[in-house]
């Protein structure tokens, strides 16, 4: 291809370019996937062989109907997993938001320094950031005593492992992923429309709704959805922040897998995980269409 | 240019490749529980065969079979499965049935542990340690520790922090006993019964770790109380005289961890090798002083140091070891143990 | 951008409210980070309590066989699936930026899939499909190299979106002008398109690396005898509760991570200084 003299024809030179990559997403990612979909149809042998027949237990099973009676157990666990990704998504968006607009308004010599910052925790190992809130929040660091004695004193009561130690270790490791997308759109605010909105006599709210927010929506939107996709899905931080007690989606795979050794019912789960990721995405590409540079 | 550009992805590719591709000749590769062998015995054994050992750790038997099932049973060689989980492996076609004129030291096995139920005649296992299951506590000043269950199943007997261990047979066994039930319980009633007093356990306890873990968290004084195996109690006990192993007036189990060969061991002849030196009288006592456990080796007896022999946290009395229980395969009844035992995870 | 510089509306300055919130935020980002490197220096070796200075963790450290080849074993998973994740993405950008096909707003959005799957999910795909073919086939035993290919598989589509956008950013005309010219299409790349996109490219890898060192759970679950890598090493002696030496490794983790940052900075910031 090259040494054609003649000139370059698009259509042709198409396929030796793209096919690597192409084939090998097909056979390392799209056929595992597909796989996975396979198998969450077949059932469970007694020992946790993958065997025939074909069936929709594992469906029912997720929905509660198990082996032994009804029980809204892995409803349940859906439910949590997502309540715990949007919970991390709108504290992530509460300290986001300051963090994006303080450093916006940094000099830029601040500014640099200030994003790096932002930027050296996403580049640091998340098992590491993660195991760091156990010893932050054992019962003897200086933080749960001062928790303990604010709150007068419950004992028997620690910070870790809890479903707060888990939420608090998603809020810092993914803190990061939605501060740098906002910032981004912060940066690009026409800021000649919040004074035109203050000088119509807007009190700070009205600016920040009208004026400001829309300017910012994208980015917000697109961080957003890169906290709530890995949150929802996570398991390290809910296995080493939560001892077991505070388990998510991606918790029970990881058992099905190994501990329960129910390769079928644990595809099963992969299966409503890539239904919400499939659904995630959806709606980032459809809040997405318009300002497609912002990305 | 292009030429360039493309030998460039080879050479890369190439490097990724041949970096790999330097492992030793000889290796044996090794399926262990967590600190079950002194990393010198280990090192010995590589200097008198010529050999790496590459180790690989696991801290649950029903993890361990994951990962074989899941591809290690053409990885490993040689794996130390529990008691109850043989039959299951032999059934499942993972195990590779021993040839006993390569292992000569098979004579050093005491009497008592030779031919047992979960694998008879010997086709597939040696022992290699035995133990109980029981409690670690750090002992509160002028209190006396409960010899009971009921430190982690009674709400109000609770003092203090506590872990359960990770292990669906362990866990759920000594929540059975709790209630005087066997063991071996494949009673829907009792198995949900102990599925409730488990999970509401879980509530006030730190959560699930293996034996070293949970006995490290007690060490660390994370937690007070923790489920554990004898030789992490008593190896936590010598460390730590503030802390006590005790075996529940309840009752609990009693188990025997093997060394089996992998059906598709891909150093099976060095494996044999390893099984064997093993069995020696003196490495045996050496692992056992190591690891704490008990020894099936007769030959290994009389190297072991007799404080040990006669500490009753090693070595339960007869009194003590006639409420002790084997764990059995159930068959396909497993299914009910592995389903609530999802179920209490994920409470 | 520059415009708005010379307005002084209230809005553009930070209050002190701002500016606590933003160093409390800050802090609680870097608490993590700071107690692991404050707890390597701890003397004790069970549990949290503060029991006295010492490097002896450090010593430890270095006589740790499990640890060294943990490091080797990292360095040998992130470099090669590196090298071959950076060529294809590359690739892949290329054709996504450059080349009209019928699917390709179907294969720009899909490749996002694989970015946001959860990580739990595509590991056990991955399993089962090594398990699958490995018993039809005899290939693909657990293993250094069915883990090279997993990360290879979750790179990719960083290192194309990265590039993607640095070729976006270009200048159509230099192409034409390059064509023009008489050069023909890939003398046309070498020579132009490539040393404008090199940054893109070298971010990409850049990224693709990280992640790979990041990896935890893909890596655990195609794992075999001897792969063990430094995330899998930290997680099995953080399960097991032996934290000490864990601490002055992942002490050093943290100081690499933070020289690469800072490298990385200075770097591009001379790049755009100098386009």
């Amino acid at each position: 291809m090259s040494q054609s003299l003649t000139k370059p024809n698009r259509k042709t030179s198409l396929w030796p370019i793209l096919s690597p990559a192409l084939l090998w997403l097909i056979v390392f990612f799209v056929i595992p996937l597909t796989i996975i979909i396979a198998i969450s149809f077949f059932s469970r042998g007694d020992y946790g062989e993958i065997q025939l027949p074909l069936t929709l237990e594992n469906y029912k099973r997720l929905m509660g109907f198990g082996l032994l009676g009804f029980d809204s157990l892995y409803p349940a666990i859906l439910w949590r997993s997502l309540v715990l990704g949007a919970l991390t998504a709108t504290v992530c968006v509460i300290a986001g938001l300051p963090l994006a607009f303080f450093i916006a308004r940094l000099s830029p010599r601040w500014k640099n320094f200030a994003l790096t910052l932002v930027v050296i925790p996403f580049w640091t190992n998340l098992l590491i950031r993660t195991y760091a809130w156990q010893i932050l929040l054992s019962p003897e660091s200086w933080l749960s005593r001062c928790a303990h004695t604010l709150t007068g004193g419950m004992s028997g009561e620690s910070l870790y492992p809890s479903t707060f130690a888990v939420v608090v270790g998603m809020v810092c490791d993914f803190l990061p992923f939605l501060v740098l997308p906002l910032y981004a759109s912060v940066e690009k605010i026409d800021w000649s429309l919040a004074e035109a909105a203050s000088d119509l006599g807007a009190n700070k709210l009205n600016v920040f709704r009208h004026a400001i927010l829309p300017q910012i929506a994208a980015g917000l939107i697109a961080g957003t959805i890169l906290v709530l996709l890995p949150a929802i899905g996570q398991f390290i931080i809910p296995d080493l922040l939560g001892g077991g007690k505070t388990v998510m989606l991606g918790n029970i795979i990881q058992q099905q897998f190994s501990q329960s050794r129910d390769w079928p019912f644990g595809s099963a789960i992969c299966v409503v995980a890539l239904t919400f990721v499939i659904m995630g995405l959806w709606v980032r590409a459809w809040c997405g269409e318009k300002p497609k540079e912002l990305r | 240019m292009n030429l360039s550009f493309r030998r460039l992805a080879i050479f890369a590719a190439i490097l990724s490749c041949a970096s790999i591709a330097t492992a030793a000749s000889q290796q044996l590769n090794l399926f262990i529980w967590s600190e079950y062998i002194e990393p010198q015995v280990v090192s010995d054994f590589e200097k008198k065969f010529d050999c790496k050992v590459v180790i690989d750790l696991y801290e649950d038997a029903e993890s361990m079979l994951a990962k074989i099932q899941g591809g290690g049973v053409s990885l490993y060689d040689v794996v130390v499965p529990p008691d109850h989980m043989v039959p299951a492996m032999a059934k499942l076609n993972l195990l590779a049935p021993l040839n006993r004129e390569h292992i000569p030291n098979f004579k050093n096995i005491e009497q008592t542990f030779l031919n047992p139920p979960y694998d008879s005649g010997n086709k597939f296992t040696v022992p290699y340690q035995w133990g109980t299951v029981g409690l670690f506590v750090r002992s509160a000043k002028g209190k006396t520790v409960p010899d009971s269950w009921s430190v982690i199943f009674d709400a109000k007997q609770q003092d203090g922090q506590f872990v359960l261990i990770d292990s669906v047979r362990d866990m759920v066994g000594a929540a059975l006993k709790y209630k005087g039930y066997s063991l071996n319980s494949v009673n829907p009633k009792e198995l949900k019964e102990v599925r409730d007093l488990i999970a509401s356990a879980k509530q006030r306890s730190t959560g699930f770790d293996g034996s070293v873990g949970a006995k490290n968290k007690v060490m660390a004084k994370s937690a007070r109380a923790a489920i554990v195996y004898s030789g992490e109690g008593v190896r936590g006990m010598t460390e730590d005289k503030e802390t006590v192993y005790i075996i529940p007036k309840e009752g609990s189990q009693i188990w025997v961890d093997n060394l089996a060969i992998l059906a598709q061991a891909p150093h099976k002849a060095l494996a044999e090798e390893f099984v064997n030196y093993i069995l020696d009288g003196k490495i045996g006592a050496r692992i056992s002083s190591f690891t704490q456990f008990a020894s099936p080796n007769r030959a290994a007896m009389e190297f072991i140091k007799p404080e040990d022999l006669k500490n009753p946290a090693i070595y339960p009395s007869p009194a003590v070891k006639a409420k002790l229980e084997f764990l059995q395969d159930l068959g396909p009844k497993t299914r009910l143990y592995d389903e609530i035992w999802t179920q209490i995870k994920a409470k | 951008m520059v415009r708005r510089k010379t307005e002084g509306v209230a809005m553009k300055q930070n209050s002190w409210r701002t500016t606590v919130i933003a160093l409390l935020l800050f802090a609680f980002l870097y608490a993590p980070i700071a107690v692991v490197i404050l707890y390597s220096f701890n003397e004790a070796r069970f549990g949290t309590n503060w029991t006295g200075f010492t490097t002896k963790w450090y010593a430890a450290l270095a006589q740790n066989s499990l640890a060294l080849s943990a490091s080797k074993n990292t360095l040998i998973l992130a470099l090669g699936s590196t090298s071959i994740s950076t060529i294809f993405g590359t690739m892949l950008g290329y054709a996504l930026d450059r080349f009209v096909f019928s699917g390709k707003r179907f294969l720009d959005r899909t490749l996002y899939l694989p970015i946001f799957i959860p990580d739990i999910v595509m590991a056990v795909a991955l399993l089962l499909f090594y398990s699958l073919i490995r018993n039809w086939l005899g290939i693909f035993e657990l293993g250094l190299k069915t883990m090279i290919i997993a990360h290879v598989t979750f790179q990719i589509p960083f290192v194309a979106i990265v590039v993607r956008a640095r070729l976006s950013g270009l200048d159509p005309s230099l192409d034409e002008a390059s064509r023009d010219l008489g050069a023909n299409g890939w003398q046309t790349f070498w020579h132009v398109t490539f040393p404008l996109i090199l940054p893109g490219i070298l971010a990409g890898a850049m990224l693709a690396f990280t992640l790979s060192l990041d990896d935890f759970v893909v890596s655990f679950f195609t794992s075999g005898p001897g792969s063990t890598t430094l995330p899998i090493y930290i997680y099995s002696s953080v399960k097991r509760g032996v934290t000490p030496e864990i601490n002055a490794l992942s002490t050093l983790l943290v100081l690499a991570s933070i020289i690469g940052t800072i490298l990385l900075t200075l770097l591009q910031r001379k790049n755009s200084k100098q386009t």
